[in-house]
């Protein structure tokens, strides 16, 4: 009996090319996107699970609260917590604290740029990362040791053994030797802390031990006894707090004015990676919103949804063709339950082939979806009872939701009408079109997105920031003050191609002072020097650039931006004063730039403060040279540098690349989107093929008695294209109020950001439309084509 | 063994009432060969998809090898024809997707007969007709007349007591035609299958012992 069905529904799949091809390219598309988001999902809920301690551990996070009911959630914290909190809470077993940084490294009169984490000793023992040389125990018995990973042990030491060799890293000004202990195995990508090399926290702590509590800068874990609940130890936290920081507490307040609130909680170590309110940073890594994961798996479900409904509108339009089988089949004997088993077996073995296609499929898409989704995946993760499972699970959903309802509709089938000839399509068929309009419409809202998605990365790239970023060169060059920077400069003015040279402090600073006698103002501020805004042609709408012959513009001259001016309220900003009360300097403005984007257009421009005060060091030189220059100008750059600072890593960056870096996640956006949007379509597409198809068969009488009446082929073309095209006008007018919210929820994101107009909508009906026509047409047309003689006589 | 009373079918179009069959009353002994004549559209499919079990009457009582068949079930009907009665069509209904061979077997298949024995009784029957040598072809490989021996030949398979021919050779050439009349013939005689036939054609009706005639649903002239 089933081996009958089988060959049976082998037979009917190889007879229907066409069904079948549309059916199993869609299914398996849709399978395979499905595959992809099961591994994308295990991945997310996998890490750091293989942590043998992973129930015991978690983070101190922070919370500091303005007086203004501003909150700023934190998942660091300082030195302090850590020891102090185990001191006082005897529910804390032990603590680990790690905090990302990077060391220069020579080796063989090589220099390196070395990533590190400083860890505490007990690392090993708190997290599970397995040692292939070393003992945990012995790691970091001086804190003149380092750890390494294999793949860091290959890049210094090649295929000796790393265990007892020295590597010497940078230490203010002279290198000191540091002896590898271990070597670890590299790092599960599904790990939220990742490392190349491990430095130990006791070694920092000799060169600076920093005893603030009101500082925030690193990772702190604790492992609590077993059986503990969390809440209650973090409950006990801010007691502690307030007992063993009264002092500097008092301290802050009277020297700056600390008025915000702090608080300690704790965090479980699971909730870290998909945490968007307290994210991994400061050497824990691989943050991720789980907004991505809602997104493509919805999008990954539609597209099966999409390839299902492609099933069962194509199985139960071409029923008409198999009518007569079902009323034979009905009239030797066959019962309607072993009808339904008849057709849900085909399904199932579509679904089946589909099934081992979509594998095929995640093989081949894998590294595409892996640089798309931001990860490392490998299809050896498929071996994983949980996610076998799951497969299985994603093949008979597929199967039954294909295939229940078309085996319900034929097998309802009455054979005294199929085998007279009487059937017919009574009704409208509201619920096939009712999922061509929901295909369409899913499509549509995907191109929708995608045109927006579009205009506002365009928007974003080609935004007047106000500044220029072209033909700007910027490198590292540590920490040097402003003589070396004079001579640095000089030398390389002296090829005729580079045009400026400037500096600023490395990073983005935020600080706060006071202006008008006593008013608190937050402000990004900046250690630059004269040749900064002519570098970048930023305009100074008041006042005038510092002036390197003037000592008082060094020593307490300042320029602030426009967005500064409007919130100190000032009416005449020239002669203003800032007053840095901590450390007792003010400064006065001597000029006022207008507002740029120094920062990714996600924010707003805050205000800006310049100053070229000595007391500060350099760490960013830009170097601006003549256009189409660079390929001769790199190597003169790199030869200088090298001159000047023989110890400090050379690395090239263009500040044009460093500025549209701000925008990957948009960039992400966008072909993901992209990428559904095409998907859909095509599967939609496909769909509304095979139904033309049937369409267009079940129509070849009409069509026949039409012609003979003298339609001529244009009209026909049209009487068979209709019927489609008002669907898909009908999703367009569904999809576009949903997609203008949608859409318009996303841009409120952005500060700077596109209106979307009526073109959007008037461009997404044409495609739609247009790509139906395309996918209609050729149906539409072959039937017109066709000779009447052959239509009418076979009836 | 089959007992019509009072039988009438309708269709209701416009509020009006238009009647297929109309106070059938008719009575068909075991190893009869009846056959029904009529005009187009006098209601001789539609009596005998009633005799069938395929369609159901809107009236009247029929009475099925002594059990009561407008009182059964759907599911107890199926077991019924399924056991007793073979149909065989004008336009033969042989399943394209299927060989010769297959299309043979599925009644059994439906009716959970074991493979062994399966086996024995197609080729019992394809040796029977002499249809061994095609065992393998599809239906659109065959002439006219042989896809009407392989739908004689299914109808046959599960040994119904009653065959049910709705113009048997209404597609088929005269030579063809006199062969499967033959067939029915020696059926009938030989075996004792009941045979209902619908046809158009004298000659044909000649072949069977009674003849009935149907005109707008009425039985004319019974015998």
């Amino acid at each position: 009996m089933i081996k009958n069905y089988f060959r049976v529904a082998l037979r009917n799949l190889w007879r229907n090319k066409i069904f079948s091809g549309i059916n199993i390219a869609g299914l398996s598309v849709g399978l395979a996107c499905c595959m992809l988001i099961l591994l994308y999902l295990k991945d997310e809920v996998s890490f750091d699970r293989f942590h043998k301690n992973q129930a015991q551990i978690y983070r101190i996070i922070s919370q500091i609260s303005s007086p203004d009911g501003k909150v700023n959630k934190n998942g660091i914290t300082g030195m302090m917590p850590g020891p102090e909190f185990k001191a006082s809470i005897p529910e804390i077993e032990s603590f680990v604290r790690l905090q990302g940084n990077g060391y220069t490294i020579k080796h063989n009169s090589e220099i390196y740029d070395q990533p590190v984490l400083v860890v505490d000793d007990n690392f090993f023992s708190v997290f599970s990362f397995p040692l292939v040389e070393g003992s945990a125990a012995n790691a970091f018995s001086d804190m003149h040791n380092v750890v390494l990973t294999e793949a860091t042990a290959k890049k210094y030491f090649g295929n000796k053994k790393a265990v007892g060799q020295v590597l010497n890293l940078k230490n203010g000004d002279k290198f000191e030797p540091f002896v590898v202990s271990a070597v670890a195995k590299n790092i599960p990508q599904n790990s939220s802390i990742q490392f190349e090399m491990l430095v130990p926290m006791k070694f920092v702590q000799s060169q600076n031990n920093d005893t603030e509590w009101i500082n925030f800068f690193l990772n702190t874990f604790v492992v609590l006894k077993p059986g503990t609940d969390w809440q209650k130890v973090a409950a006990k936290f801010d007691k502690v707090f307030e007992v063993k920081a009264a002092d500097q507490i008092k301290q802050a307040a009277e020297k700056y004015n600390f008025k915000e609130k702090i608080s300690f909680g704790l965090q479980p170590l699971l909730d870290i990676h998909l945490s968007t309110e307290y994210t991994a940073q400061n050497g824990l890594d691989k943050a991720s919103n789980p907004v991505y994961s809602y997104i493509l798996s919805g999008i990954a479900i539609f597209i099966l949804l999409i390839a299902c409904i492609n099933f069962i509108n194509l199985t139960v339009s071409r029923s008409l063709k198999r009518a007569k089988e079902i009323g034979i089949r009905k009239v030797v004997g066959g019962q309607r339950k072993q009808l339904v088993m008849q057709f849900l077996g085909e399904s199932m073995i579509l679904s089946l082939i589909s099934f081992v296609l979509a594998l095929v499929l995640v093989f081949l898409i894998l590294p595409v979806f892996n640089s798309l989704a931001n990860k490392s995946l490998a299809f050896s993760y498929l071996a994983d009872a949980p996610l076998i499972i799951g497969y299985i699970a994603l093949f008979l959903i597929t199967g039954l939701l294909a295939g229940f309802y078309p085996a319900m509709v034929l097998s309802g089938f009455n054979p005294v009408q199929t085998l007279y000839g009487r059937q017919r399509f009574t009704g409208k068929n509201y619920l096939s079109k009712g999922m061509v309009v929901f295909q369409f419409s899913l499509a549509c809202l995907l191109i929708i997105a995608t045109i927006v998605i579009y205009s506002q990365f365009n928007y974003l790239m080609k935004f007047d920031l106000g500044y220029n970023v072209k033909n700007v060169g910027r490198v590292n060059v540590g920490n040097i003050d402003k003589e070396k920077l004079a001579l640095f400069g000089n030398e390389l003015m002296k090829n005729p191609a580079i045009e400026k040279v400037t500096a600023n402090q490395g990073g983005r600073w935020g600080t706060i002072a006071q202006v008008n006698n006593g008013t608190d103002i937050s402000f990004d501020f900046k250690i630059i020097d004269h040749n900064y805004f002519p570098l970048f042609e930023i305009p100074i709408v008041q006042g005038r650039n510092f002036s390197p012959d003037l000592a008082s513009d060094t020593a307490e001259g300042a320029i602030v931006n426009q967005s500064f001016v409007e919130k100190a309220g000032w009416k005449n900003p020239i002669g203003e004063k800032v007053d840095f009360f901590y450390n007792k300097k003010k400064y006065t403005v001597i000029g006022v730039i207008r507002d740029y984007h120094y920062q990714s257009l996600a924010e707003k421009i805050q205000p800006q403060l310049f100053i070229t005060n000595p007391a500060y060091k350099y760490g960013d030189v830009f170097i601006k040279f003549k256009p189409a220059s660079i390929a001769s100008v790199q190597p003169y750059i790199a030869a200088t540098f090298k001159n000047f600072f023989p110890v400090q890593p050379y690395q090239f960056n263009s500040k044009e690349l460093d500025t549209a870096s701000q925008y990957e996640s948009e960039l992400k956006w966008k072909q993901m989107i992209t990428f559904s949007a095409i998907l859909t379509i095509f599967i939609s597409c496909i769909g509304l093929f095979g139904l033309a198809t049937f369409a267009a068969e079940k129509r070849t009488k009409e069509i026949g008695i039409r012609k003979v009446l003298g339609a001529s082929i244009p009209v026909i073309v049209r009487t068979l294209s209709t019927d489609f095209l008002k669907l898909v006008l009908l999703s367009t007018l569904i999809a576009s109020p949903v997609a203008w919210w949608v859409m318009n929820k996303w841009l409120d994101n952005y500060p700077y950001r596109i209106q979307i107009t009526w073109w959007v909508f008037g461009l997404t009906i044409l495609l739609a439309t247009g790509i139906a026509l395309l996918t209609i047409s050729y149906q539409a047309i072959r039937a017109a084509m066709a000779n009447p003689v052959n239509s009418l006589k076979t009836e | 063994m089959i007992k019509l009373e009072h039988i009438s079918k309708w269709v209701t179009t416009a509020g009006l009432r238009t009647f297929l069959l109309k106070d059938i009353n008719l009575t068909i002994n075991e190893g009869e060969f009846l056959s029904i004549m009529g005009p187009s559209g006098s209601g001789k499919s539609t009596l005998l998809n009633v005799i069938g079990m395929l369609d159901d009457a809107n009236e009247g009582e029929y009475n099925f090898l002594g059990q009561p068949i407008h009182t059964l079930k759907e599911k107890q009907r199926s077991q019924l024809y399924k056991q007793y009665i073979g149909f065989v069509f004008q336009a033969y209904h042989l399943i394209d997707e299927l060989t010769v061979y297959e299309n043979i077997e599925t009644p059994l298949l439906y009716q959970d007969t074991k493979s062994a024995e399966r086996k024995a009784m197609v080729a019992d029957i394809l040796d029977r007709f002499n249809i061994v040598g095609k065992k393998d072809l599809f239906p659109s490989q065959l002439s006219g007349g042989q896809q009407q021996l392989v739908g004689i030949a299914r109808a046959l398979i599960s040994s119904p007591k009653l065959i049910l021919a709705d113009e048997p050779t209404g597609n088929l050439n005269s030579k063809q035609g006199e062969e499967i009349m033959d067939l029915f013939r020696k059926l009938n005689e030989e075996d004792g299958v009941t045979i209902i036939q619908v046809t158009h054609s004298e000659k044909n009706a000649g072949y069977g012992n009674r003849i009935i005639h149907l005109l707008d649903g009425r039985i004319e002239q019974p015998r």
